[in-house]
C-alpha cells in the first residue's frame, strides 16, 4: 500500500510537459518582430484547451538561467518581479490570462499575438511585479508558458529558442563618402578634359600658324572685301596703222 | 575658284548655324538655371544642412556661362560673316574661356550629386532629426522637413523603418524604444493626424506604417537638377567644340 502511495503522489504533483515551444510570430510579417527592448510571440492557441481553471503566465529568463528555472517559483514575488530583472533575478513572470483569451477558433483577419516589453509605465513601479516591461538588454532570452491553478503548477510548454534582440550601432559608423565614383561623373571628366586638351592644342597651334606665315599661301580662300576683278583687254582699241592705208 | 568659294560659303553657313544653336542653348541654360536658383524644392533644408552647396554654386555659373555664350555667338556670327582674323581671334579665346568655367560648373553637378549619397542622409537625419536640445535653428528645420516628407510621401526614415532601430539617435535619447519604435509620422494617419491603428504600427503591421524608406523620393529631385546643369551643359559643350574646331580651320584658311 505505502509504496502505491508513494507512486501515486509524484504523479498528483507531476507538470504536464505540452509539446508546443513558444516561436516568434512568422505570420503575418512583421516589421517591429524584434526591437531593442520588445519581441512579438504568437499567442499559444490550442495549447491550454485542458486547462480551463489555470492561469496562464508567460516565463521570460536568460538564456544561461532557463534550465535552472524552478515551476513552483510564484508570481508576483519578489523573486520573480520584473523590476529586479536581470539581476538578482534572472526569469520573471508576466503576461496573466486565462484560457478564455487563448480560444482555439482562428478568427481570419485578426493578428492575434504578444508583444513582450509593451508596457513601459509599470517598468519602475515595484508594486506591479507582473508588469510587462521593455527588456533591459539585447538578451538572449528564452521564454515558455506555464499554467497554474492557485499557485500549483500544471501545465508548462517548452522552452523556447534562444531570441537575441537588436542592438543599436552609433551613427558614426555610417560611412557618408562613397566608395568610388560614378560611371557619369567619371566620363563628364575625362570627355570634357580630353576636349579641352583638343581646343588649347587647336589654339596653340593657330597662334604658330599666325606667327610663322608659312601656310598663307595654298588653298586659300581671300576675304570678300579685297576681292579684285582685273580687267584684261581682249581686244586691240589701239588704231591700226596699216588698216588706214 | 567657284568650288572654292562654294567650300566657303558651305563652311560659313555650318559655323552660322552652330553659332546659332550655341546662342539659344546658352539662353536655355541661363533659364534653367535661373529657375534652379530661385526656387528651390521643399527637400532644399536637408540639402542645406550637409553644408554642401556645390549644386547651387554651379546653378550661378550656369547662369552667367549661357548669357556668355549667347553674346559669344553673336560676336562668332559677325566675325564669320566678316571673316575678319581679329574678330574671330577673340572669339576662340572668350569661348576656351567660357568652355572652362561650364566644365567645372558640370563636373561640380556631377560630383556633389555622387556625394549625395543614402548614408549623408541617413547621419543627418538620425543626428537631428527631433533633437532635444536643438543647436540652432536648422535642427528645427531639419526635423520639419523630415516630418512633412514623411507624411506627405507615406515613407518612414532614409532606407526604412528599421534604421531607427540599427542606429542610436537623437529621437531614441527622447523616445523609449517600446513605445516609438519609430517616430509617430511612420504610422498610416488619419485626418486628425492620429495613427489610425497604433499597435498596429508599434508592431509593424503593413498597412498600419510606412515600410519603405524616403531615399527615392530625396534622390529624385536632387537628381533632376544634377542632370539638368550637368549633362545639359555637356551636351552644349560637346557642340561647342565641335564649332570653335570649325572655328579655328576656318581662322586659319582666311587670307590676311
Amino acid at each position: 500500500m505505502l509504496p502505491l502511495l508513494l507512486l501515486l503522489v509524484p504523479a498528483a504533483h507531476g507538470i504536464a510537459r505540452l509539446a508546443y515551444t513558444p516561436a516568434l510570430t512568422k505570420e503575418p510579417s512583421l516589421g517591429g518582430q524584434k526591437t531593442a527592448s520588445t519581441f512579438v510571440l504568437d499567442q499559444p492557441r490550442c495549447v491550454f484547451d485542458k486547462y480551463g481553471n489555470a492561469d496562464i503566465w508567460l516565463v521570460v529568463a536568460l538564456d544561461s538561467a532557463a534550465s535552472t528555472f524552478n515551476n513552483t517559483e510564484r508570481p508576483g514575488t519578489p523573486e520573480t518581479a520584473f523590476q529586479n530583472f536581470p539581476d538578482p533575478v534572472h526569469a520573471y513572470m508576466t503576461l496573466n490570462t486565462t484560457l478564455i483569451n487563448y480560444p482555439c477558433s482562428n478568427p481570419a483577419g485578426d493578428i492575434t499575438v504578444l508583444r513582450v516589453g509593451s508596457e513601459t509605465s509599470c517598468a519602475q513601479d515595484v508594486t506591479r511585479p507582473t508588469c510587462n516591461g521593455p527588456l533591459p538588454g539585447p538578451g538572449p532570452y528564452r521564454v515558455k508558458f506555464l499554467a497554474l491553478e492557485g499557485s500549483v503548477p500544471v501545465a508548462e510548454t517548452g522552452w523556447s529558442l534562444p531570441i537575441t534582440l537588436k542592438e543599436a550601432k552609433s551613427p558614426d559608423t555610417i560611412s557618408t563618402t562613397r566608395s568610388g565614383h560614378s560611371a557619369g561623373m567619371i566620363a563628364i571628366t575625362t570627355i570634357l578634359s580630353i576636349l579641352f586638351a583638343i581646343l588649347l592644342a587647336g589654339l596653340v597651334a593657330m597662334l604658330v600658324f599666325w606667327s610663322s606665315d608659312s601656310c598663307s599661301g595654298s588653298s586659300t580662300f581671300s576675304k570678300p572685301e579685297s576681292v579684285t576683278v582685273r580687267r584684261y583687254n581682249t581686244h586691240h582699241v589701239y588704231d591700226q596703222p596699216a588698216a588706214r592705208l | 575658284m567657284a568650288k572654292n568659294y562654294d567650300c566657303v560659303h558651305i563652311l560659313q553657313g555650318l559655323l552660322v548655324f552652330g553659332n546659332v544653336v550655341i546662342g539659344m542653348c546658352g539662353i536655355a541654360l541661363t533659364a534653367e538655371c535661373i529657375y534652379f536658383v530661385s526656387n528651390p524644392h521643399d527637400l532644399y533644408p536637408l540639402l542645406k544642412a550637409t553644408e554642401n552647396s556645390d549644386i547651387y554654386t554651379s546653378a550661378w555659373i550656369g547662369i552667367f556661362v549661357g548669357l556668355a555664350l549667347f553674346a559669344l555667338s553673336i560676336l562668332g556670327i559677325i566675325g564669320v560673316i566678316k571673316a575678319s582674323r581679329t574678330l574671330l581671334l577673340v572669339y576662340i579665346i572668350l569661348m576656351l574661356t567660357t568652355f572652362a568655367f561650364e566644365m567645372a560648373s558640370c563636373i561640380t553637378a556631377a560630383t556633389h550629386q555622387d556625394s549625395l549619397t543614402p548614408g549623408l542622409f541617413l547621419k543627418q537625419m538620425l543626428e537631428r532629426y527631433q533633437k532635444s536640445e536643438p543647436a540652432n535653428n536648422s535642427d528645427n528645420v531639419v526635423t520639419k522637413t523630415w516630418d512633412e516628407l514623411m507624411l506627405q510621401n507615406h515613407c518612414c526614415g532614409v532606407l526604412g523603418p528599421s534604421d531607427w532601430q540599427e542606429y542610436t539617435s537623437a529621437f531614441r535619447r527622447m523616445h523609449s524604444d517600446a513605445d516609438y519604435p519609430w517616430p509617430r509620422m511612420c504610422c498610416v494617419l488619419d485626418a486628425q493626424g492620429l495613427p489610425i491603428n497604433l499597435d498596429g504600427c508599434k508592431l509593424g503591421v503593413s498597412g498600419y506604417y510606412n515600410s519603405n524608406g524616403c531615399y527615392d523620393t530625396i534622390s529624385g529631385p536632387v537628381n533632376t537638377h544634377a542632370w539638368g546643369v550637368a549633362w545639359f551643359g555637356f551636351a552644349i559643350l560637346c557642340w561647342t567644340f565641335c564649332v570653335l574646331l570649325g572655328t579655328m580651320f576656318y581662322w586659319s584658311r582666311i587670307e590676311y
